[in-house]
């Protein structure tokens, strides 16, 4: 049962941080980011294939994947978002030309898989190095695996990094300014353009972070990220898609609702485990039937 | 050997064509009308197959005399088997099943269109289309859990409902999809000229306007999401009864096939513009299977690289483009005439001649 909770609070960690990334490129660019997907998964294959290459410990090679899937973030932007942006393009085709970018970056990271697979005979069409993760202590019996911790902990570090870096620098305030109002702040002479490009890093880098993050709690191929991208849409409306705060805690509520939920109930419902993806569905549909702006409604300041 | 090869080419760009047309033309109704981000396509393409494996299936064996129960599930390929012996005796049972099965696809399909419209219509924008997306997800999850409707995992197959044509199976099916598809066309055309669309169409470029000459903006969606259901269950059903498919199982309605291209089509053709939306399926269709075909004669040249990547960069690129550079795409929208050219010609010279003589 400890190992579950804490299997549970890991994922919902995971998940937090890409929707706090979603969140992020939505509230300051308008862009719902159908490439989350995609970057996930380059996240994940990236400290993979790293790993494979140093054989060094994969919590080392992560923040490297995620910087740059970072970077993946700012090519984005600056090659295909910024032009619709400044054309006043509408939500929905913002997110179709995500969704395009998606498939690209999916067949890259596919091309750059078979690479390896053909000429150096790489066993890696699928990723399972969740035993490389050393445990740290051994409670009650149980191992005790870094993952659980770590997970937590960025999860929650992030949330304080953002949370100084949004109301404590200067350029964190300008970024907060522009979400507010991109004609007021430009008048007042923030580039917002400049910090456009901040964000789209920043949501590079914590969607890689989170598909790196995976690696150590599932296995799973260069799908990994369309597969459970569902669950990081949901999590991002149910936390609202106003504030990264938002964000990560709906990120949280998805990712325990999905396991810690569905397997508490599976004691006195035991069919009930082949339908956990429905349960944070059908949260996500209910909070916005309830609440059409998501749980960020509730505790706006008004 | 290669006349054989050829009618197999043949017969899967037809087919793709065809299907991808209704599908498309039902997102071009719901989106391209009436402004609804329907990024939950496969519910009701799905909704279709069920209501030919799953209902009229039963149907079928009931008639033949077999068990429609739990054993429809787990014998289901002998069961089929032995409905099909039934269906091949009695010709005119299978013609009228068919005709029932394709009506009972488009009731259901309206009515998951009505159960989608009614709660979601009172979102906006991305959370609509995340919140349909989920739907889609939902039901997909579930009929792949849930044995008793489809058969899960493994799926149900799908009696012969043209065994009556013979060794022209495959030849009468497609032909059969090919008219429905022509079919969809003249509708999506007459919806697109009629009072009804042009309200659409309004509605979509400002639902102010609308409501100030006093329609309700809601019953307008909901008429768009429920016509498109119909129309994409319709799809549903037509795909899984073709004799080379005739199974019907959740997986094979996944999100790439059923939802996307679709969209990466109506974007391509021009959104609002069903002659521009069937251009670009044929010319998408065409390009896609080709190379499905030539895959390994591709792979061969790109270093052993995958062909099957090819088309996610060209779909994603034709995505990225169009939106960038060409947004009202390869045929842009153009406003719908009600009555042909001619006729407002006469309109006017008798009008012309009515002042001359007054």
């Amino acid at each position: 049962m400890l190992v579950i909770a804490l299997t549970s609070l890991a994922y919902a960690s995971i998940l937090a941080i890409g929707c706090a990334a979603i969140t992020l490129l939505y509230t300051s660019t308008r862009v719902f980011n159908f490439a989350h997907a995609s970057m996930v998964s380059w996240g994940f294959y990236l400290t993979f294939i790293f790993h494979k290459l140093t054989l060094l410990l994969p919590y080392l090679l992560m923040p490297l994947a995620a910087v740059i899937v970072g970077f993946y973030g700012i090519v984005i932007y600056l090659s295909v978002v910024r032009r619709l942006i400044h054309s006043k393009a509408s939500e929905i085709t913002l997110m179709m030309v995500t969704l395009g970018v998606d498939f690209v970056l999916f067949a890259f990271l596919n091309i750059l898989i078979d690479f390896f697979y053909y000429n150096f005979k790489w066993d890696i069409k699928n990723v399972n190095i969740v035993l490389r993760d050393p445990a740290v202590i051994s409670i009650a019996g149980s191992d005790i695996k870094a993952i659980y911790i770590i997970a937590p902990i960025t999860a929650l570090l992030l949330l304080f990094l953002m949370h100084l870096f949004l109301t404590k620098t200067n350029t964190g305030i300008a970024m907060r300014a522009s979400i507010e109002s991109p004609i007021l702040s430009s008048i007042l002479g923030i580039d917002v353009d400049k910090i456009y490009v901040l964000a789209w890093f920043i949501g590079g880098v914590f969607a890689g972070l989170s598909g790196s993050l995976l690696t150590m709690l599932m296995q799973g191929s260069s799908t990994i990220g369309s597969d459970i991208v569902v669950m990081y849409f949901a999590g991002s409306i149910v936390g609202g898609l106003q504030s990264i705060l938002g964000g990560l805690f709906g990120g949280l509520l998805v990712g325990l609702s999905e396991r810690l939920l569905s397997y508490s109930l599976s004691g006195i419902l035991p069919w009930i485990y082949s339908y956990r993806f429905v349960i944070p569905l059908s949260m996500l549909v209910i909070t916005l039937l309830v609440y059409p702006r998501g749980l960020a409604g509730l505790v706006e300041r008004k | 050997m290669i006349e054989e090869e050829l009618f197999h080419v043949l017969v899967n760009i037809i087919l793709n064509i065809s299907i991808y047309l209704i599908l498309s033309l039902s997102l071009n109704i719901e989106t391209g009308f009436a402004n609804i981000p329907q990024f939950g396509r496969l519910t009701a393409a799905l909704v279709g197959s069920i209501a030919v494996g799953g209902i009229i299936g039963r149907v079928a064996a009931y008639l033949a005399g077999l068990p429609i129960g739990e054993e429809f599930v787990r014998n289901n390929a002998r069961l089929v088997t032995e409905v099909n012996k039934y269906l091949s005796m009695n010709p005119f049972v299978s013609a009228s099943l068919l005709i029932l099965a394709l009506i009972t696809a488009v009731l259901l399909g309206t009515l998951v269109g009505l159960l989608t419209a009614l709660p979601a219509l009172r979102l906006k924008e991305a959370y609509l289309g995340i919140t349909l997306l989920s739907f889609g997800e939902i039901l997909r999850t579930f009929v792949y859990n849930y044995e008793p409707i489809v058969g899960g995992t493994l799926g149900v197959m799908i009696p012969s409902f043209f065994v009556f044509t013979g060794q022209y199976e495959v030849f009468a099916s497609l032909l059969f999809i090919v008219l429905m598809a022509v079919t969809c066309i003249a509708i999506a055309e007459r919806i697109s000229k009629s009072p009804l669309g042009r309200v659409m169409k309004a509605v979509r470029d400002s639902e102010l306007a609308i409501q100030v000459y006093g329609r309700s903006v809601i019953r307008i969606k909901i008429y768009a999401i429920v016509i498109g259901s119909a129309m994409a269950a319709l799809a549903g059903a037509l795909y899984s009864i073709f004799p080379l498919v005739r199974s019907s199982r959740a997986d094979a309605f996944d999100r790439y096939n059923w939802t996307f291209l679709p969209w990466a089509y109506i974007m391509l053709g021009g959104v609002g513009n069903n002659l521009g939306v069937a251009l670009a399926v044929i010319v998408m269709s065409i390009a896609r299977s080709l190379i499905s075909i030539y895959k390994h004669e591709i792979t061969n040249y790109l270093f052993n690289i995958d062909a099957t990547w090819l088309e996610f960069i060209l779909m994603g690129l034709v995505i990225i483009l169009i939106t960038m550079f060409k947004p009202q795409g390869l045929m842009p929208e153009k406003p719908a005439f009600t009555l042909p050219k001619s006729k407002i010609e006469e309109i006017r010279k008798r009008v012309l001649e009515e002042k001359a003589t007054s």
